[in-house]
């Protein structure tokens, strides 16, 4: 697998002249910025409010990172779930319409080089956002006192919620040369694995262990735990499954095009 | 350098190409002639490694495809029906990606890629954006990449196809210059793939002629033409035989 940092190398420049790149920057900087300041400003005036029932119980419980960073964290994960597929609907359509699949195909690269390279080409330009994501409550460490140790487990959190997006992305983009096609197709499998708990909330999944595969399989739970400042391995692992099962499906379903 | 054994393609039912077999010496030029739908894309795309044969198998510099697909792929050279260009990447930084990604040993890269610029006329466009690139420019880009990194085997598929009779010219100048340089010795074997039989006359001096997957013409250009036949002729013939015979018979 010596040729996937080209792959990678190749996506990300390609993301660089084009708009694409620079479009979802700017947009995901102004909804961040747009998002913190509603946060923002939410938590001033529940405290404030607070302070005028002078419910002082409450008042001493606060913290910045419980009240607005783990909300703004749960509100990237979804602005996230709107931008990814935009970034990764081309990885492997465009590859088929421009031709160029026939080029990787029949260079000396095995079919993981293209996978995993398309996948961290994607995965690096998220992490961007994400380190985007993190200047916000970096602000807050120069006027007030968040925890450290949790803003960046959370932080944490939403890279590997925005990866998984990745490789959901790669492997919708795997089936189709329409981009638009790979677009709605992520941006609905994301959708679901965000409202799987909700679902599981109404009681329409059934019993518990069916209600409770709802909850393990949806990003937000793991997420959630992260925010809480949590890291535990099964978090961990789970994220670890969902994206490496991903990449296995996406590189099933390349190989399927030869052998069909 | 190229020995085909047997190659079979089925889809289904369909039968793209039927067990045909060839080979093709060192610095031999080989016309892959055949009407369209004939089943010579098909039998490219099996010895460049896109696509797995249903039966039979070929090797390909000494490498078989099954055996050793990343060795035998590293020796062939492809430029495809249309070429895989990256339209927003520049022509010096698509050819040096293509480098990487055969295998081109790092201190011979640049070296590779400076030689086929310059083969391929490119020089002048180097650090132009390729989707702004004329449609022969492009086709040039597309040429450079097959070569760049020194394949002992070229395989190009209608390289010609869609050009004005300007730009036909002049690939078809570039290529028989690829093949037959004036100065030094010819480095590749060819397979080149048409159905414009001048092109085969001009630069070829084999041709394979296939029809309905089959092999149906193997000879050296200069027998065919020999018995007083011109190309088109044989052409004619060899593709409307079975035509013909079905015919003829109620």
């Amino acid at each position: 697998m010596r040729h996937l940092t080209d792959v990678a190398r190749r996506e990300l420049r390609g993301l660089f002249v084009s708009p694409v790149a620079y479009a979802v920057l700017a947009l995901f900087s102004v909804l961040a910025g747009l998002f913190f300041v509603v946060s923002t400003v939410a938590f001033s005036d529940w405290i404030f409010r607070l302070q005028q029932f002078q419910a002082f119980d409450q008042l001493s419980q606060i913290n910045l990172n419980d009240q607005l960073i783990a909300q703004f964290y749960h509100s990237m994960a979804v602005v996230l779930l709107f931008l990814v597929p935009g970034i990764t609907m081309g990885l492997l359509a465009a590859e088929k319409v421009q031709g160029t699949e026939e080029l990787l195909l029949t260079s000396p690269l095995t079919i993981w080089d293209v996978v995993l390279g398309k996948f961290l080409g994607g995965a690096l330009f998220v992490s961007l956002l994400v380190a985007i994501v993190g200047v916000y409550p970096g602000l807050l460490f120069l006027y007030g006192d968040p925890e450290l140790g949790k803003t960046l487990s959370g932080l944490l959190g939403v890279l590997l919620v925005g990866w998984t997006y990745v490789a959901i992305g790669v492997f919708a983009s795997s089936f189709t040369r329409s981009q638009v096609i790979a677009f709605l197709l992520t941006f609905v499998l994301l959708l679901v694995l965000l409202i799987l708990p909700a679902i599981a909330e109404l009681g329409v999944a059934g019993s518990g262990s069916a209600s409770d595969l709802f909850r393990y399989v949806s990003t937000d739970t793991h997420l959630e735990e992260l925010v809480k400042g949590l890291v535990d391995t099964k978090d961990l692992v789970y994220f670890a499954v969902m994206i490496g099962g991903f990449l296995v499906l996406t590189k099933a379903s390349v190989e399927s095009v030869r052998w069909r | 350098m190229i020995e085909a054994r047997g190659l079979s393609k089925r889809y289904g039912d369909v039968v793209a190409v039927d067990d045909v077999s060839f080979s093709v010496a060192k610095d031999e030029v080989v016309g892959f002639l055949g009407p369209n739908g004939a089943g010579k894309t098909t039998t490219m795309r099996m010895l460049t490694g896109f696509l797995p044969p249903t039966d039979g198998t070929a090797s390909v510099a000494g490498h078989d495809i099954f055996d050793a697909p990343l060795a035998a792929r590293r020796c062939v050279g492809y430029l495809p029906e249309s070429p895989p260009l990256y339209p927003e990447m520049t022509v010096s930084s698509y050819l040096d990606f293509v480098a990487r990604i055969k295998d081109v040993p790092r201190r011979r890269r640049r070296e590779g890629v400076e030689r086929a610029l310059e083969r391929c006329g490119l020089t002048s466009v180097r650090t132009r954006v390729i989707g702004t690139l004329s449609k022969g420019f492009r086709q040039r880009v597309g040429l450079a990449q097959a070569i760049v990194h020194e394949p002992p085997v070229l395989i190009l598929d209608e390289p010609t196809v869609g050009l004005d009779p300007l730009q036909v010219r002049e690939i078809r100048g570039l290529i028989a210059e690829l093949v037959a340089p004036e100065q030094g010795e010819a480095q590749h074997a060819v397979i080149l793939s048409t159905h414009i039989l001048p092109e085969v006359e001009a630069i070829c001096r084999r041709v394979i002629l296939i029809h309905e997957g089959r092999k149906a013409v193997d000879a050296p250009l200069g027998e065919l033409t020999a018995r007083g036949a011109t190309l088109e002729e044989i052409f004619a013939r060899e593709t409307t035989r079975d035509a013909a015979l079905q015919q003829a018979s109620p």
